[in-house]
């Protein structure tokens, strides 16, 4: 049984995707959008096949997201023309493309956590009996697709009780049962283990094969040679180029994708190593494990790992804010105690937090006051504050790390990903703290944002600090880490030197083949 | 190019919201003067030696209760108890004087005693994990409880002349109780703009993670916070008591609205992270003028609740438009 064959109480995919036509199933020619001036996906002309899987790369701010919305309606097109089977379309609504058939599975699944499987697989299509509710056919049906999946997952459990893999999984479910032609999947593996995202990938070409369109978004091109049929490049909102999957290679996407060489981003400096700073002996807390390592000054210090492996509960635990169950901490030699983040703070420990928005913002202030917050008691003559110097720290932090703002009075919720960024960062460089921890600090941010923050830290190691620098960018952490650290599962699993191994090497330590 | 028509756009918004906060308080201040105009030529009884003082003493107790309530506000919590902490007090004190113990050491007790209602509340909220809401609504009505109990329901009666007779002094034609609003809303001012602790209480209702990962102890940072409102609630109650001569539990009843909606008047934000001294100051003498002209003009009470109510979402309306256009 296929899923088009559980599907039929589905809704029909509507018109015209059950006749296929000669040309491609979607067609857009010189799609613009723009944002007052601001041209956030310039026209850009290109054929989606039937039953092929056509991936989508670029850098964080090359025009994905803004593609994806164009083409559910979530936004409206400002320019140029959509052909869906040869016919021009609107895809002004949301519920215009759902009516085409076209569907998208985001990376944040956007379900309802304390809703069942089942019901969130019907949700909004929920099969009814007297005008009421008939869960037990919605729950039989959805066991069936599950299972005809070859999903092991029961359709009554509650949706939050699942991995957020499972979850992907039930959202691409959902979109099958409605008669998808064609499916856009926006970097759906970002939080999935491998095991899940290989799950997942079955389920893909499985949907292919039985003729939906697949649109896959991602930045990991190892995912790309890996699924996809043909590779388009977005940079700067261009669409820069179309391969067939057999006739390109990863230097020639890279270069697409980013115009530049590898080495002219990550920008690396020979600094002599110093003193220790940091020691750990078989620190312990909860999500990490028996982690020994060493930051000494002028060094960078890589932990790679997929999302959840510890990296950033270990840091934090370092920082002080979680507690560690065993093991000790040994800071320039001396063993230490560090309870609170104060102490860290105090010890001269720095920490630029993965999530921007959750842990290292304060979005609706002042961007001078996010700046200045680490150091307000030192900006504190009596018991006032002396606003001078308060300006001063600020105006200083702004310029040095040219933060694009009109003024430090802005708030930070206007600026940019990379401005924030920088202000996160930024906050702790009047500190004069000696171990830097930076966790994730180039997510969300642009390529030059990107060369600014890499030059940033060389700066910073010259100055004789040490850096602890998280990543689950892999040639983030293998091109500027003097010590590459891999986690796994809480757990150290390989420590290498700068260029000792190599990516597959690294990798291999991270996932455990 | 597109930079400079960016940066053009910026500057000019930069100097649009700077003016939009001078302008939001100036809008302030000319409601309320424009309801004195209005009142003035309206009615004879309006401004008059007898009416304005006594606008004024009604005004300055919600004014402070109002302030101490904006710093819960502030950390994007909330303090529903300042009414019954007040009510409450002026048993306390009642009881304090009346038993002999000395006015000055009887004020300092009953201002301890708010303190120990804040401690307690910031102490719910930190360490047993309670919403602010709850907490204090819970001391909301078990102080009431506690304030009844301990006269047995009966009203004590203050008998101290130099206690009772401070709410009728005037000094420079401006009465006590107003000098009293002066007296807390100055050292405010500064405490919230100008020291580290007010930065801090900013912090903490906008982010409190970030707040706490920059090294901001916001445990200790809220106990702060709802002991400067409960302590400022205990101050009105002692101020009540020595307006009204008695101690009864059941005084200053849903005087905590009053309070909450003269803050969100004065443009402080429920979500957290926005507000200011002036801003709850001038919202409650806004309110106390409703009440004072409506009474003066013979409105029905009901109308008057009617009025506050709606004025309340047309201003925090207009707050919030200017919010949503950052």
């Amino acid at each position: 049984m296929t899923i088009s064959d559980v599907a039929p109480g589905g809704k029909a995919a509507g018109t015209g995707s059950s006749e296929r036509h000669d040309g491609p199933i979607l067609e857009l020619r010189n799609l613009e959008k723009h944002y007052g001036p601001v041209l956030a996906l310039k026209p850009a002309t290109l054929a989606f096949n039937y039953d092929e899987i056509h991936a989508i790369v670029g850098e964080n701010g090359a025009g994905k997201s803004t593609l994806i919305k164009l083409l559910t309606g979530v936004i409206r097109r400002t320019g140029g023309e959509i052909f869906w089977n040869g016919t021009p379309v609107g895809l002004d609504t949301p519920q215009e493309a759902i009516d085409h058939g076209i569907n998208a599975v985001h990376q944040e699944v956007v379900l309802c956590r304390h809703l069942s499987v089942a019901a969130n697989i019907f949700l909004g299509d929920e099969r009814l009996k007297y005008g009421l509710l008939n869960k037990r056919e919605m729950r039989g049906e959805a066991q069936r697709l599950l299972d005809d999946m070859g999903f092991n997952l029961p359709a009554g459990a509650e949706l939050g009780s699942l991995t957020i893999g499972q979850q992907q999984l039930v959202a691409t479910a959902r979109a099958a049962l409605r008669g998808t032609k064609f499916l856009i999947f926006d970097e759906p593996t970002a939080y999935l283990t491998r095991q899940e995202a290989a799950q997942l990938f079955a389920l893909i070409r499985r949907l292919r094969d039985q003729g939906v369109t697949i649109v896959y978004i991602s930045h990991r091109l190892e995912e790309v040679f890996e699924l996809a049929d043909r590779v388009s490049v977005l940079r700067d909102g261009t669409l820069v180029g179309t391969r067939n999957i057999k006739e390109t290679n990863e230097n020639e996407l890279v270069s697409l994708m980013i115009n530049r060489s590898i080495e002219q981003i990550y920008h690396k400096e020979q600094v002599p190593i110093g003193e220790t700073l940091l020691e750990t002996r078989h620190l312990s807390g909860k999500g990490f494990e028996d982690i020994s390592l060493t930051v000494h000054r002028g060094e960078i210090v890589g932990l790679y790992g997929l999302i959840g492996a510890g990296r950033s509960e270990f840091a934090m635990s370092v920082f002080g804010r979680n507690p560690r169950t065993s093991g000790e901490i040994l800071w320039k030699g001396q063993p230490v105690d560090i309870r609170t983040e104060r102490q860290a703070i105090k010890l001269g420990i720095a920490m630029a937090p993965e999530s921007r928005r959750d842990q290292g913002l304060n979005l609706n202030l002042q961007i001078g006051f996010n700046i200045n917050l680490p150091i307000y008691d030192r900006l504190t003559h009596g018991i006032t504050i002396s606003n001078r110097e308060e300006a001063q720290h600020a105006d200083q932090q702004i310029r040095d790390l040219s933060i694009k703002t009109p003024s430090r009075r802005s708030l930070v919720s206007s600026m940019s990903g990379g401005n924030q960024q920088k202000v996160v960062i930024g906050k702790w460089l009047n500190h004069g703290a000696d171990l830097f921890i930076f966790d994730e600090p180039t997510v969300g941010v642009d390529v030059g944002t990107k060369a600014e923050i890499y030059r940033l830290l060389a700066q910073l190691l010259k100055n004789g600090a040490g850096i602890i620098l998280i990543s689950s960018y892999l040639p983030e952490v293998y091109e500027l880490a003097d010590t590459l650290h891999v986690f796994r599962d809480g757990r150290l699993t390989g420590s290498n030197g700068f260029h000792q191994s190599t990516h597959e090497q690294v990798l291999a330590e991270a996932i455990g083949v | 190019m597109t930079t400079t028509t960016e940066e053009a756009v910026s500057k000019e918004a930069r100097r649009a919201r700077r003016n939009y906060n001078f302008l939001f308080a100036l809008t302030l201040v000319g409601i309320l003067l424009l309801l004195w105009v209005i009142l003035t030529i309206s009615t004879p009884n309006f401004l008059t030696e007898r009416n304005i003082p006594n606008l004024l003493r009604q005004g300055s107790m919600i004014a402070i209760l109002a302030l101490g309530e904006t710093f819960t506000i502030i950390t994007a919590g909330i303090d529903l108890s300042v009414g019954a902490i007040a009510g409450f007090t002026t048993v306390v004190i009642a009881m304090l004087i009346q038993a002999g113990v000395p006015v000055w050491l009887s004020i300092v007790i009953t201002l301890l005693v708010g303190l120990a209602i804040g401690i307690f509340h910031a102490f719910g909220i930190t360490k047993m994990g309670l919403p602010p809401f709850i907490i204090t609504l819970a001391t909301l009505t078990s102080l009431r409880g506690i304030g009844l109990l301990m006269t047995n329901g009966a009203t004590i009666s203050i008998t101290d002349k130099g206690f009772t007779d401070f709410a009728t002094l005037d000094w420079l034609g401006i009465p006590s109780l107003f000098w009293m609003v002066v007296l807390v809303g100055i050292p405010s001012y500064v405490f919230l703009n100008h020291t580290r602790w007010g930065r801090y209480i900013f912090a903490v209702g906008s982010n409190p993670e970030a707040a706490r990962l920059s090294g901001v102890r916001v445990q200790f940072i809220l106990y702060v916070a709802y002991s400067l409102s409960a302590v400022f609630a205990a101050f009105v109650g002692i101020l009540l008591a020595t307006r009204i001569g008695i101690g009864n539990a059941t005084q200053a009843n849903g005087w905590e609205l009053q309070a909450i909606a003269s803050s969100v008047i004065g443009g402080t934000s429920l979500f957290g992270a926005i507000g200011s001294v002036h801003g709850p100051l001038i919202g409650a003498f806004i309110l106390a003028t409703i009440n004072n002209g409506a009474n003066l003009l013979n409105v029905n009470s009901f109308w008057q609740q009617i009025i506050t109510g709606g004025l309340i979402i047309i201003i925090v309306f207009f707050d919030q438009l200017r919010r949503r256009g950052r």
